[in-house]
């Protein structure tokens, strides 16, 4: 849903990383994004192409890792993948915070990140006279 | 947090109404476009702030410290924030809420919870509104009762009528346990 602003606030943290370091070109970003955040990756990419358009990021590759939801319980000693409500949901797989061991209340411990993995880049050619 | 016309406004007046004579109250009602709601709670002589989000779909933390700045805080014991009727986006931003309750309706239909899952997730409380009503919906309450406690099982679910008043004072008992 707020993809646009996502990739808004990637560009200008990489065009932060292109102002203090003119000398180098970016090709690649990857993302680590969890799996109980809102973010589509497709919508990202497709604004992320859409918005390095004519800027010196045009034409580098975004790339998005998934990272997997992990829970915690209080309850039991269970530690690991959620359980899945997937039985009668036919559409996509929901995690939910029942503990697949005890069924009590479980709490997140990995899922919920957005963020900046690696930058690949390159040394630009010196400029000959 | 809930649709539009699950009974957001309604509720937060019937609690303000129980609770303002025991502690300072606040409401923050957060609104595309109108003041209907703000207008509705300030009938009740409590500090209310509009918040108008014009093109926004939810409230954010920012949204929510604009506001904080026109009330005087000291004076407020519990702060409502009635977000934007949606159940996709508010459920992503955190306000700095204690605690997150969710109002679903039985005239939303069987399918409510399990439509929007994360809403529930991020929740401590959820009311079932317009009880009064399941049986004209063909609504179950047990069945959504069911499909939030699937989700996260110390959910609180609380049935309630605004209209006839049933449940509302669990709900006010609810917050001030959190």
């Amino acid at each position: 849903m707020h993809e646009f602003s996502i990739a808004a606030s990637l560009v200008e943290k990489l065009s932060e990383f292109g102002r203090e370091n003119p000398d180098k070109k970016i090709h690649e970003i990857r993302l680590a994004i969890g799996e109980l955040s809102h973010v589509e990756h497709e919508q990202l990419r497709f604004c992320y192409d859409s918005i390095t358009k004519e800027t010196p990021l045009e034409g580098s590759i975004l790339k998005i890792d998934k990272t997997e939801a992990l829970v915690e319980c209080p309850h039991c000693s269970y530690r690991g993948r959620p359980k899945y409500w997937d039985d009668i949901l036919a559409g996509a797989p929901v995690v939910t915070f029942q503990c697949p061991a005890c069924g009590k209340t479980v709490g997140e411990t990995q899922g919920k990140e957005c963020e900046i993995k690696s930058i690949k880049f390159s040394q630009n050619e010196p400029i000959l006279n | 947090m809930g649709a539009i016309g699950s009974g957001k406004t309604t509720l937060i007046a019937k609690l303000v109404e129980k609770l303002k004579n025991k502690m300072g109250v606040a409401v923050f009602n957060g609104d595309a476009t109108t003041s209907n709601d703000a207008d509705a709670i300030a009938k009740q002589n409590v500090p209310v702030v509009q918040i108008a989000t014009i093109n926004g779909c939810h409230l954010d933390a920012n949204l929510v410290g604009k506001g904080l700045s026109k009330i005087d805080i000291g004076k407020v014991k519990l702060l409502f924030i009635e977000n934007i009727g949606n159940l996709i986006c508010p459920a992503e931003f955190p306000l700095g809420s204690k605690a997150r309750v969710v109002v679903v309706s039985v005239t939303e239909g069987p399918w409510m919870v399990r439509k929007h899952p994360h809403m529930f997730l991020g929740a401590q409380i959820v009311v079932i509104n317009k009880i009064d009503l399941a049986g004209a919906m063909g609504v179950s309450v047990d069945a959504l009762t069911s499909d939030v406690h699937k989700l996260k099982p110390d959910i609180k679910v609380i049935p309630t009528s605004c209209k006839t008043g049933a449940g509302v004072d669990e709900v006010a008992e609810a917050l001030i346990a959190v």
